[in-house]
């Protein structure tokens, strides 16, 4: 059935030669091109009206300017971006998103474009704990140094516009640096280039100005945005249509499960589990130095253990570990640094208060030196919460954080107690205490929670509570193993104070692990559903 | 690189502690911008090119020029082309994206063949798929006629290859039936120009956009489906009057001066209303209706049914409106029409797109910069299917009935003449009623998904079933008809072959080869040498051994038709104009890069006079009910996504430009009453599917009217199969439906 084949070739058939043709690139010999290499970059003629023609002087800064009117939705702005700069296949630094209100006579869209706002008070910066950010005094670019970066992503919780990207596979952050390298050169940023109808510019704007504007009661750069007093932002959106008032982001509805950030998880836990059973250590020192003595500190050296894994457990948290000994750079700003300093002088602290426990003959303890392991136990807590609280995140605040913070500290603390004591001295009253303590602990904090999760069905709610609805909706099989954890760990505490004997002591240990596997999930709930901020988005 | 110190203390400080802070370094280095050269600005280091090209843009009919930037002869990274003369350095996200969409790990690297139905496709070398194709098709053909065989081609593969596989199809395996996906956006575009103006010859350049005082833009979301076309006319000077008709307030809608949001499908009505008003004010251009036109005075006699008051009852549209907008076309001194796929995809579309070229005339609006009645095409190459895929036409704009056509082309052609049909091909729906009634058996399908962008798709694939033979030709194994096919033939995308497109403004670019095809991967061309060389037909073309050697055929069969193009020398020509619209007869002279037609007012009919073609409306064929109480309007859903997305789906960039799910936009009032909120998963269903989307609640869509982007899968299951019964393309944009909640049916 093989007509037509050429017979005379047996060994070079048609297919193969077709096959190699496929591999020859002929567009260079036959159509390259030739430029004048002294001339402008072709494009400058659509961008030099785009630009300012002078540097920034002292008091200015460069803003991207956005003119609504002329943003008609092709997004050309963020492939450009992309392209130009050669960013990861995945990653992108301008985003667009669509506004939508008006009414049914006269209805409204408009869709924005986004990318970094180079803020006045950026709060990347102010959150780096390696001073990985560096806010030009030229030109007021907000500038990431991708060689400083410890990958820890905090900038990514501190700002509220969503800008900073985390790359896993590069193990840092990268952003929007407004192409300060085609600027220095009087070259466009790669979205002015590239933007068909010209309303991407970049402006130069006086910073008090910037200060100005975003220091009116709730200033925002667009609706839905986050209040512009918190970081200040250079951007500009003009348009010579007023807004509709019932103008919001089409995904402002939108409910998304934010990153759970595991290592972060088990940190907190574990560290806080830490100082809760080092708290308690001390309180045991000077309440009932007896039992202390019966224990040998077996409290301390759990306490110390847990607290090492938990410090290791961050560590994968971060993308390039390696440079993690800068962290203390930020101490100055950021709750980070003050976190990794805090926690630092904790582990050598409690180091110590081990050794010196395991190295008395005599078993008596040291209320100050265990005191200090305590209050440095607390003050660790306290800047993780911090941590968080200095975030833009509503559910983050301090009232929902401190709470959880200092709840799953006293709750683990006095849980592991109960545990760790019992095996050294299961009749003791100070293992009682803490079973009790623990039992009512628990009972507070669940009762506290449920009443914020079951807040937003009350109508006169709070708005900021949403992340609670959030939970329902998404989190409902969480809710229910949280649920069930509580029971579980409130009967084994409740047995493990009635019985006596090691089966106490079981009881009391299946408490601590119960207790414990709910706070872990109590945990990536507190990271999941804590809705960012962000710049209005799109249907997706 | 020079770095700005934030100030003294910070640089003493900075020199002191050096270790501190790492200014430098390899992961800083990878985003430090260097001079690109070739006109480029700055670029990253690791994609500096060695040279640049330009190409035209292998998605819509825009024709944008991308500038290739090349390391040894491969292309790393794209940028819009400053002075192509189409896009003026500007390019929407699918041009930017261009290349990603050939890197794609789903790419085909080899033939494919299921063995038996059911199973898997499994790879098999060229020799066999070769043998194949040829075995199966001639058994066929043998036991059916040659008429059981038919292919179904597109508008996104180049000239030369379009008019290959029509040659070798018709001319070379003896088939009659075959047709492309433009059947889908331009037949009535096609259709409506042949009968009007005596050839398909949509008469603008895009300079038009720019030189316009009013610009009236018909079914077309130009913001999104063409943003380059939308940036020439925000180019314009003149403040122009931007009109735009469309049910839904679309980006353009916004953007525009005047919006009229008309009911669906009473765009005939509102036509031949204004044509009245116009008429009866007198607001006409009498001496050019006389001297260019015929058949006015009927249509003048026609329209006088059309009162203001009956239309805006059947428009939605209050008088005053109707007023408004004929006044303003009155007062526009350069009017340009515009249309897209509102017009061609409707049941009454030829109609529909005449009654816009009937005001263009009555006005005069034709021929002048700034004016016209403007096709903007849909596909890269539609505009050349429609001259060249040898499907509804024979090469070259020519007619398979006449027979000095028929001489003429095998003449040029070398052939005999009765190798070619003295019959018209069927059209896309008339080749599946076919295949339903037994009378096709096998088909070749050739860079478009049918079995996603059918109309009423269920129906297509249980009618595919009865084929008993189902090539496929495409870049990707994973597209819903490919999983149709019995063999899969993997093609060289654009990109990664030569040869030219016609753009909506009529003008011939080219395409390079600037990237390697994957694996055993042929271009379409190749394919077809190949085919022809199995077929045993390879000595007809033996003349047809590369892209420009067709080329110069092609410009053969172009001369002496209003296409007439045989004054562009070759490729190279092209390439240093910029493009070069057709017609173009003189090789010596270099042609302007802005030119329109009939400015002399002299049509292709034979009395060189347009006509005015009209008929009474008729209504929708699908009309709502209580069971189905919604009318499903579809189009395209964002500027990143093309048609069935076999490539736009392959790049993570655009990906996050659109939503990933199906969604349906449904008016606030109808979400309120049937207890929807944004975000929730509805279920649409028509009498013919259902499909899952994501509810959008917005007011840019009228109450009773929902809209699904045609991008997803499963929107053309419940699409209703009309078809203009003059162009025959389907109505994609219309049809019953009801919204269900996943709780309850509510009607």
């Amino acid at each position: 059935m093989l007509t037509g084949l050429p017979e005379a070739e047996p060994t070079r058939t048609l297919i193969d030669e077709l096959l190699a043709e496929q591999q020859q690139l002929t567009a260079v010999e036959r159509f390259a091109r030739q430029h004048d290499e002294a001339k402008l970059p072709a494009q400058a003629r659509y961008y030099h009206g785009l630009i300012p023609l002078d540097k920034p002087r002292p008091g200015e800064q460069y803003a991207f300017a956005v003119d609504l009117d002329l943003c008609t939705g092709c997004k050309a702005c963020v492939s450009a971006c992309h392209s130009l700069n050669g960013l990861d296949d995945d990653e992108t630094w301008r985003s667009v998103g669509l506004l939508q209100g008006g009414t049914a006579v006269e209805p409204y869209q408009q869709t924005v474009t986004t990318a970094c706002h180079h803020c006045l008070d950026p709060a990347c910066l102010n959150g780096c704990p390696v001073l990985a950010y560096e806010k030009d005094a030229d030109t007021g670019i907000v500038r990431h140094l991708d060689d400083q970066c410890i990958g820890c992503q905090y900038c990514v919780l501190k700002c509220p516009y969503d800008v900073p990207k985390y790359s896993a596979k590069r193990g840092i952050v990268r952003k929007c640096d407004m192409c300060h390298g085609r600027l220095a050169a009087h070259e466009a940023p790669a979205c002015v280039q590239a933007c068909p109808s010209g309303a991407i510019s970049i402006q130069l704007v006086s910073r008090t100005e910037i200060g100005h504007r975003c220091s009116v009661p709730n200033a925002q750069l667009l609706p839905g945005a986050f209040e512009s007093s918190y970081a200040k932002p250079s951007t500009v959106y003009a348009s010579r249509k007023p807004l509709p008032k019932n103008s919001r982001p089409v995904d402002a509805a939108v409910r998304r499960l934010e990153p759970a950030h595991w290592p972060l998880v088990w940190m907190l836990v574990l560290t806080q589990t830490a100082a809760g059973m080092l708290l308690a250590s001390w309180l045991t020192a000077l309440l009932a130095p007896q039992s202390f003595a019966i224990g040998k500190g077996a409290l301390a050296i759990c306490a110390f253990v847990l607290l090492q894994l938990g410090l290791a457990a961050s560590v994968f948290h971060l993308g390039r570990p390696l440079g993690a000994w800068r962290a203390f750079l930020g101490f100055r700003h950021s709750w980070m640094s003050r976190e990794i300093v805090a926690f630092g002088l904790f582990a050598i602290a409690s180091g110590v208060f081990v050794l010196s426990a395991l190295s008395t003959t005599i078993a008596t303890a040291d209320p100050v030196l265990s005191g200090i392991v305590a209050l440095l136990g607390c003050v660790s807590v306290f800047c993780s919460a911090m941590i968080y609280v200095d975030t833009p995140r509503t559910s983050w605040i301090w009232s929902l954080t401190f709470p959880r913070f200092f709840g799953t500290t006293v709750l683990l603390g006095a849980a592991g107690a109960a545990c760790t004591l019992g095996w050294a001295d299961p009749l003791s009253n100070t293992v009682l205490a803490a079973a009790w303590a623990a039992t009512a602990i628990r009972t507070a904090l669940f009762v506290w929670e449920a009443q914020l999760l079951l807040r937003p069905f009350d109508p006169r709610s709070n708005p900021r509570y949403s992340a609670a609805l959030l939970a329902w909706q998404c989190l409902k099989p969480v809710i229910v193993a949280r649920i069930a954890l509580f029971v579980v760990s409130t009967c084994f505490g409740l047995l493990g104070i009635v019985m006596s004997g090691s089966l106490a002591v079981c009881f009391a240990t299946i408490a601590f692990v119960s207790t414990f596997s709910s706070q872990i999930i109590e945990r990536y709930c507190f990271f999941v559903n804590a809705a960012a901020p962000r710049m209005p988005g799109g249907a997706g | 690189m020079k770095r700005n110190a934030a100030g003294d203390g910070a640089k003493s400080r900075r020199e002191a502690l050096p270790a501190l802070r790492q200014w430098s370094g390899p992961l800083t280095q990878d985003l430090v911008l260097h001079p690109g050269n070739f006109g480029l600005g700055r670029v990253p280091a690791r994609l500096k090119p060695d040279a640049t090209t330009t190409l035209v843009c292998g998605f819509c009919s825009t024709g944008c020029g991308l500038n290739a930037h090349l390391r040894n002869g491969e292309a790393i990274n794209l940028s819009p082309t400053t002075d192509y003369p189409v896009n003026l350095g500007m390019a929407c996200p699918k041009g930017w994206e261009a290349l990603t969409p050939l890197r794609s790990p789903d790419r085909a690297t080899t033939p494919l063949l299921r063995g038996r139905p059911g199973a898997d496709l499994q790879p098999c070398d060229w020799e066999r798929a070769m043998v194949l194709f040829c075995e199966r098709f001639k058994d066929l053909q043998r036991r059916f006629g040659a008429e059981s065989i038919a292919w179904l081609g597109t508008g996104q593969i180049v000239n030369e290859e379009l008019a290959f596989l029509g040659a070798l199809a018709k001319f070379g395996m003896g088939m009659v039936h075959g047709d492309g996906n433009t059947r889908q956006c331009m037949a009535t575009a096609v259709t409506a120009y042949k009968q009007s103006f005596g050839f398909d010859a949509p008469p603008y350049t895009y300079a038009d956009f720019e030189e316009s005082d009013v610009v009236v833009l018909v079914g077309s979301n130009l913001c999104i489906a063409h943003p380059i076309m939308w940036q020439r006319l925000m180019r314009n000077k003149n403040r122009p009057e931007i009109i735009v008709i469309d049910p839904r307030k679309t980006e353009t809608a916004m953007a525009a001066t005047q919006h009229y949001a008309l009911n669906p499908k009473s765009d005939l009505t509102l036509f031949y209303g204004l044509a009245n008003l116009l008429i009866s004010e007198g607001c006409i251009a009498t001496e050019f209706i006389v001297r260019h036109t015929r058949d006015f005075k009927p249509f003048a006699e026609f329209v006088r049914q059309f009162a203001p008051a009956a239309v805006s009852a059947a428009t939605g549209l209050s008088i005053a409106q109707l007023r408004r907008f004929a006044d303003t076309i009155h007062r526009g001194r350069r009017v340009s029409f515009w249309w897209t796929m509102g017009v061609n995809q409707g049941h009454e579309a030829t109609r529909t797109a005449q009654a816009i070229i009937n005001l263009a005339l009555m006005t005069g609006n034709i021929g002048r910069p700034g004016t016209g009645a403007n096709s903007i095409t849909g596909q890269c190459n539609a505009m050349g299917s429609r001259l060249f895929s040898n499907t509804t036409n024979l090469l070259g704009g020519h007619d398979f009935l006449d027979a000095g056509h028929r001489r003429k082309i095998a003449r040029i052609l070398g052939f005999r003449e009765n190798c070619i049909p003295s019959q018209d091909s069927w059209a896309y729906d008339q080749i599946i009623d076919g295949i339903d009634s037994g009378k096709i058996k096998g088909l070749w399908i050739v860079a478009t998904n049918t079995a996603h962008s059918w109309i009423h798709q269920n129906r297509f694939k249980k009618v595919a079933e009865k084929l008993e033979f189902l090539v496929v030709q495409d870049m990707y194994p994973n597209t819903e008809t490919v999983q149709l096919a019995d063999l899969f033939l993997p093609a060289a995308g654009w990109g990664e072959k030569e040869g030219t497109f016609i753009n909506s403004e009529r003008r011939f670019g080219l395409v390079k080869k600037v990237a390697r095809a994957p694996g055993q991967v042929l271009s379409d061309f190749n394919i077809f040498r190949l085919v022809a060389q199995y077929w045993g037909c390879s000595e007809m073309f033996a003349r047809w051994t590369s892209p420009e050697e067709v080329f110069r055929i092609l410009k053969e069969c172009s001369r002496g038709q209003p296409c007439d193009i045989s004054g562009i020398r070759d490729y190279r020509m092209i390439d240093d104009c910029g493009g070069i619209q057709w017609p173009w007869t003189d090789e010596n002279v270099t042609p302007s890069t802005e030119r329109r037609l009939f400015e002399d007012g002299a049509f292709f009919h034979p009395d060189g006079k347009a006509k005015f073609i009209f008929e009474q409306p008729r209504d929708m064929p699908e009309p709502l009910d209580a069971e189905f109480p919604f009318l499903l309007l579809t189009g395209r859903g964002t500027s990143a996504q093309w048609h069935t997305q076999t490539r736009t789906n392959k790049s993570d960039v655009l990906r996050k430009l659109f939503p990933a799910d199906a969604y349906v936009e449904i008016n606030e009032r109808d979400a309120a009453i049937l207890g929807i909120t944004s975000g929730q998963t509805v279920t649409v269903v028509s009498r013919r599917g259902r499909m899952e989307a994501r509810a959008f609640v917005t007011l840019t869509v009228q109450p009773n009217q929902v809209f699904i982007p045609m991008h997803y899968a499963a929107t053309n299951q419940l699409t209703f199969p009309s078809v203009d019964p003059y162009s025959r393309q389907p109505a994609y944009k219309a049809c019953a439906v009801r919204v269900e909640t996943t709780t309850k049916r509510v009607a």
